[in-house]
């Protein structure tokens, strides 16, 4: 394990439950105005950190063990102490790296970033060209952050791309891996867009589960291309679950590795700007544990319960397709963040490729259909039903029932 | 003390289809595969592969 990066979490990282790497977002000041956004970023929050506050919480994640920390937003780098920030947390000892959209991140910002200490910088494309400004909101965006790609190996750091999953960018994966590999990015993470937020108003952009049917075969046809041209190719956790793919998908240095549960509030845990501890950066405040303005955060992490959901959590808990599911006790319902976005509580996770594959040889099929708006704030939610049906032009014989599993 | 995380328990990738089945099935529920005897021959297969890269090694290493 010793050849992995830090951010990686091992099996005695999880029993003691060190919060490996940390995902802070620092502002909610965003220069974009994306249709998917979870956090509906755009202007700042009202009590955003000082930076006292925030180099105080720096030292506090050090002394709990931290090994890497992820800044994003909103948009990390339209706060003014950002590089004061990266400076501080190498300082500290821990890893540092930025998710941006990468539309102002000049040549300039980045040999500043470089300089403060910044090892990475992830920049997110959502698709080619017209899709990537569609989704973003902003034209002329897909060349900012193409130039901020190439400009981050140009001084010296990590380059690599997140992209969201969706109805728009899942056809353009396979022409879009060619421009990630071209623009000099070695990982490449993909995560399934979540309806949260914006993206809860934007239904027709969400992936159905029966895609996974469709998607996981190409994700690992895509993986084992991109391992012989130098990618690596990171499933987010939303990515799974198991089925005939999920080692070439999720192989990191050896094929046994699979997908083992969520693992929020015990090896990686969120910060929102107003120093809110979460236990994964997406989920909405009914997950946060408190507020290091208001205790420190070795009292938050340690005893916290809303934080301790995946280690309380029990094949009980789930429900649906999930709690009868083969593979309930390892799993545990996939991504929390997703099941949640989509129902209102974690514990059925439609989202999976094993399930897909089930459903299918019964020549069935769900369908996500949405019951309920979000209320139009960040990290908001609205809620869906499945409707099982039959796959369209399945024979008769092959169809059981049309159910409606959460009515 | 902090309370323990959780830690999961493991599956077994099974080498005739590659899925994931529990770690103590003695066969695939997916193809039905013997998983031992499939772990074998992928074993042997791997040494092998290791066998000639080292031999190909030594080769281009001599000739240099």
């Amino acid at each position: 394990m010793d050849d992995l990066p830090v951010r990686y979490a091992g099996v005695e990282d999880s029993a003691n439950r060190v919060p490996v790497s940390i995902v802070w977002e620092i502002t909610l000041a965003c220069d974009l105005a994306c249709s998917h956004c979870g956090s509906r970023a755009g202007r700042r929050r009202r009590d955003e950190l000082s930076t006292a506050e925030a180099l105080d919480l720096i030292a506090q994640m050090a002394e709990l063990g931290t090994r890497d920390v992820g800044l994003i937003g909103g948009e990390a780098y339209l706060r003014k102490d950002w590089l004061e920030i990266v400076a501080a947390v190498r300082a500290a000892g821990m890893e540092c790296g930025l998710q941006s959209g990468g539309r102002n991140l000049t040549e300039e910002r980045l040999a500043k970033a470089a300089a403060a200490g910044l090892q990475g910088v992830g920049i997110s494309i959502d698709g080619l060209r017209e899709v990537h400004d569609e989704v973003r909101g902003v034209p002329g965006s897909y060349e900012l952050a193409l130039a901020a790609l190439r400009n981050t190996s140009l001084h010296g750091m990590v380059a690599t791309v997140n992209t969201q999953i969706n109805t728009r960018s899942m056809p353009q994966l396979r022409e879009l891996m060619d421009i990630v590999i071209d623009a000099g990015a070695t990982n490449w993470q993909l995560a399934i867009t979540v309806a949260m937020g914006n993206a809860a108003d934007n239904p027709d952009l969400l992936l159905q589960p029966w895609h996974m049917l469709e998607l996981m075969p190409l994700l690992a046809d895509l993986s084992l291309e991109a391992r012989e041209r130098g990618l690596f190719i990171q499933p987010a956790n939303n990515i799974g679950y198991y089925g005939p793919y999920e080692s070439t998908i999720r192989n990191v240095i050896q094929d046994e590795i699979h997908w083992h549960g969520c693992n929020a509030g015990d090896t990686i845990f969120g910060i929102e700007a107003d120093g809110t501890i979460k236990s994964c950066p997406g989920l909405p405040r009914v997950y946060a544990g408190g507020n290091v303005r208001d205790k420190s955060l070795r009292e938050i992490w340690e005893t916290a319960e809303p934080l301790a959901m995946t280690r309380r959590r029990t094949v009980d808990d789930l429900w649906g397709y999930c709690h009868g599911c083969y593979y309930a006790e390892v799993c545990m319902a996939g991504c929390t963040w997703t099941a949640h976005a989509l129902f209102g509580r974690p514990g059925n996770n439609p989202m999976c490729h094993y399930r897909a594959l089930e459903m299918d040889k019964a020549g069935l099929r769900e369908r996500l259909v949405k019951v309920k708006n979000a209320a139009g704030l960040p990290f908001d939610h609205g809620e869906f039903e499945i409707v099982v049906e039959p796959v369209p032009g399945a024979s008769a014989e092959r169809v059981r029932d049309r159910i409606l599993v959460n009515g | 003390m902090a309370e323990r995380g959780r830690v999961a328990g493991r599956l077994r990738l099974c080498r005739g289809c590659r899925q994931f089945v529990g770690w103590e099935s003695p066969e695939c529920r997916f193809c039905g595969g013997d998983l031992d005897s499939l772990e074998a021959e992928h074993e042997a297969r791997r040494q092998a592969m290791l066998d000639a890269e080292a031999a190909l090694r030594a080769v281009v290493e001599a000739s240099s």
